[in-house]
């Protein structure tokens, strides 16, 4: 019986190199899967800003945490919108994992990009350290990492992080909103953040910790910080708990779109609304009715589109040899301006390019973004 | 056909990411086979996994020295097998039941000892081996998985205790009156699944730099899956080595093929959940095709090997 078992598995075998050439795309032809960073010469002499020259063919990836939420599409259009203002012959890849494979589908797609022959993966990450040895060798490999919205905390494996904006200035930004919520008197709020892994997350909530101390947030107390791994329902139903297990709660503050908006729900579902604010990073368009019912009075965010744009303008440069990425560089970002390559002062190890600013919106300003 | 489709796949660097990118779990479908075909299932493997890994970083974050640590984690690998095996050998309760408690609880004792937290900062020398080549292009954890394939070959197929778990395998009352210690030869099998998964916890730990509570989550379809598809009984007592082999240098070179072909991840699932009906539907169609001529109704005898379609 056990010889017997063998034929059916030959077939599979054969079965499954068969499917493996049916599912793949005629994008990743060896052709276009070299890219000629030989542009030196085109690049302006060392004392202004370096400009791109459009034209030249780089594969691209975009890698986000995972697909599927409004962010990180917004994003993907932005990177549309560079890539077809430098006129990259290469269309980019926008693939990432599924929610709940986050960790190791980043690591995968991680490895497989120098084999894929792409230039340079750019990754909002979300695997904390443990991304740091695929990306080694994917830069060993001739691979150049630039991280955006979410850095490799230990930035080893990274050339760049394009910042969405300071992140020491995100926690003043939240203890501000949570203040302006609370009033004077102050009291207790609580933190729903995405997953632990997550390095901008984290960066955030410290950041948060550290704009505390200021005396002008004394009576802000902070009684503890919850995970909803930016899944809806699991988010939801830990913004439900920390009411539980906290009757005098004020406000839940989550700095990221999908807790906010699931926050926003549960208090609204549970008409808790008058008691418990919701406040921190949102979409104007996810959040517009819980600003104008009272739910989640104001919130920050940046723009994703622009992020988008602004990472895959500088991965560009980096590829084509118009930058190096090193400390001090100042390069043209097409539309945004000019950008300067900086130290991270989140990241002693990490170099940094920062994009702008917050913007706070509430029923003042929130309909008018959210169209 | 997939070296034309996608450029590089024939890479030996390819081949070897590939391995590396699931070697932990290949090394468990390893020990899970002899699991399967002793007639018992081991659903707490991945859990297993991801407590021997979090033991290890939260032993080693409390200033423990990591040689320490690292047999601590193999110690409670083995006495988690132990404690399955106990429930099911000696108490006589479905395996099914058993492990799939322990899925739930081994990850629980994870989770708390890290609770959301993630543990890196691993001794140079411990991430070295897991991440950098140790001889030629290989790294460790490849080398590890090729002598487990010889010692798993042998030890399955050319031993005594092998042909033992064959035999507790096809039935347990035939083992017992032919003198086989069956309890002995299954305490044996969960223990050997407890240290085996454990080890593994410990080389994706070296391989990933940092572990969390849900490191391995979900590790155990994927594991159970490369067993099954090697043509080993879910009921015991049939299958091979080499099938499992097989089996695990298709699922991997399957799904590396899609992803290099941008496939995303639930496109890969579906390939492989087909390939795994297709596994068990084929040879009991075989089955019943060379059955049918000779007599009028289906020779359940002459098929007993392959399991029903209907399970």
């Amino acid at each position: 019986m056990r010889t017997k078992q063998r034929v059916p598995l030959t077939v599979f075998a054969a079965l499954a190199i068969v499917v493996a050439a049916c599912g793949s795309t005629p994008a990743a032809s060896p052709s276009q899967a070299t890219a000629s960073p030989t542009v030196a010469a085109a690049s302006p002499t060392p004392a202004g800003p370096a400009k791109a020259t459009p034209g030249q063919a780089v594969k691209m990836m975009l890698l986000p945490k995972f697909l599927g939420i409004l962010p990180f599409a917004q994003a993907n259009k932005g990177a549309q919108d560079a890539s077809t203002e430098l006129k990259n012959p290469t269309a980019f890849a926008f693939v990432g994992p599924t929610a709940d494979n986050s960790v190791q589908g980043q690591i995968e797609f991680m490895t497989n990009a120098s084999t894929q022959g792409y230039k340079v993966v750019m990754i909002s990450n979300n695997a904390g350290d443990q991304i740091a040895p695929a990306a080694t060798a994917a830069q060993a490999a001739g691979v150049k990492v630039v991280a955006w919205d979410s850095p490799i905390p230990s930035a080893k494996g990274e050339n760049l992080f394009v910042a969405q904006v300071d992140f020491d200035q995100t926690g003043k930004v939240m203890a501000d909103m949570a203040l302006t919520l609370m009033g004077a008197d102050g009291g207790k709020f609580a933190i729903l953040s995405a997953s632990p892994d997550a390095a901008n997350q984290n960066a955030w909530i410290k950041a948060l910790n550290d704009a505390l101390k200021d005396p002008k947030y004394a009576k802000l107390q902070l009684v503890d910080t919850v995970y909803g791994n930016d899944q809806s329902e699991k988010s939801y139903t830990q913004a439900q708990a920390l009411v539980a297990k906290y009757p005098d709660l004020k406000v839940i503050m989550a700095p990221t779109t999908v807790g906010i908006a699931a926050a926003a729900k549960a208090m609204q579902d549970g008409n808790l609304c008058n008691k418990v604010k919701v406040s921190g990073l949102g979409l104007p368009s996810e959040m517009v009715s819980y600003t104008l019912n009272g739910c989640a009075p104001q919130f920050a965010l940046w723009s994703f589109v622009d992020l988008g744009y602004l990472t895959y303008y500088t991965s560009y440069l980096l590829a084509t040899g118009a930058i190096k990425g090193v400390e001090g560089e100042q390069f043209v970002g097409g539309r945004l301006g000019t950008f300067t390559i900086t130290k991270d002062p989140t990241r002693s190890a990490g170099l940094r390019v920062l994009m702008g600013g917050f913007k706070i919106y509430d029923k003042s300003n929130v309909e008018a973004e959210a169209k | 056909m997939t070296t034309l489709a996608v450029p590089g796949y024939l890479n030996p660097q390819n081949q070897i990411n590939l391995l590396e990118l699931s070697v932990e779990k290949a090394i468990v479908a390893l020990v899970l086979a002899f699991v399967i075909v002793s007639g018992e299932i081991d659903l707490s493997i991945a859990s297993v996994m991801g407590l021997a890994a979090v033991l290890l970083a939260w032993l080693g974050q409390r200033g423990a020295p990591f040689e320490v640590a690292i047999v601590a984690a193999l110690l409670a690998g083995a006495l988690c097998g132990l404690f399955n095996g106990y429930w099911v050998a000696i108490v006589g309760l479905p395996s099914l039941a058993v492990t799939l408690a322990g899925l739930i609880a081994y990850r629980g004792v994870a989770l708390l000892l890290v609770e959301d937290r993630s543990i890196g900062g691993f001794p140079e020398w411990f991430n070295r081996l897991g991440q950098q080549p140790l001889v030629g292009p290989f790294p460790l954890a490849l080398l590890i998985l090729a002598a487990f394939l010889v010692i798993a070959t042998v030890l399955l197929q050319f031993s005594g205790f092998g042909r033992y778990v064959y035999v507790v395998g096809s039935n347990r009352e035939v083992a017992r009156f032919s003198g086989v210690r069956v309890t002995r030869v299954k305490l044996a099998v969960f223990a050997m699944s407890g240290v085996v998964s454990a080890f593994a916890g410990v080389l994706l730990a070296a391989r990933l730099g940092a572990v969390r509570g849900s490191t391995a989550e979900g590790f155990e379809l994927d594991i159970v899956t490369m067993v099954l598809l090697g043509g080993v009984s879910i009921f015991g007592g049939s299958g091979s080595m080499a099938g499992v082999i097989l089996s695990i240098l298709v699922i991997l070179n399957l799904r590396n093929g899609l992803a290099l072909a941008n496939a995303t991840g639930n496109t890969q699932a579906g390939v492989i959940g087909a390939l795994l009906i297709l596994s068990v539907l084929v040879p009991n169609l075989v089955a019943a095709a060379r059955s049918r001529p000779r007599r009028g109704r289906p020779a359940a005898a002459a098929a007993g090997q392959s399991p029903p379609v209907a399970e």
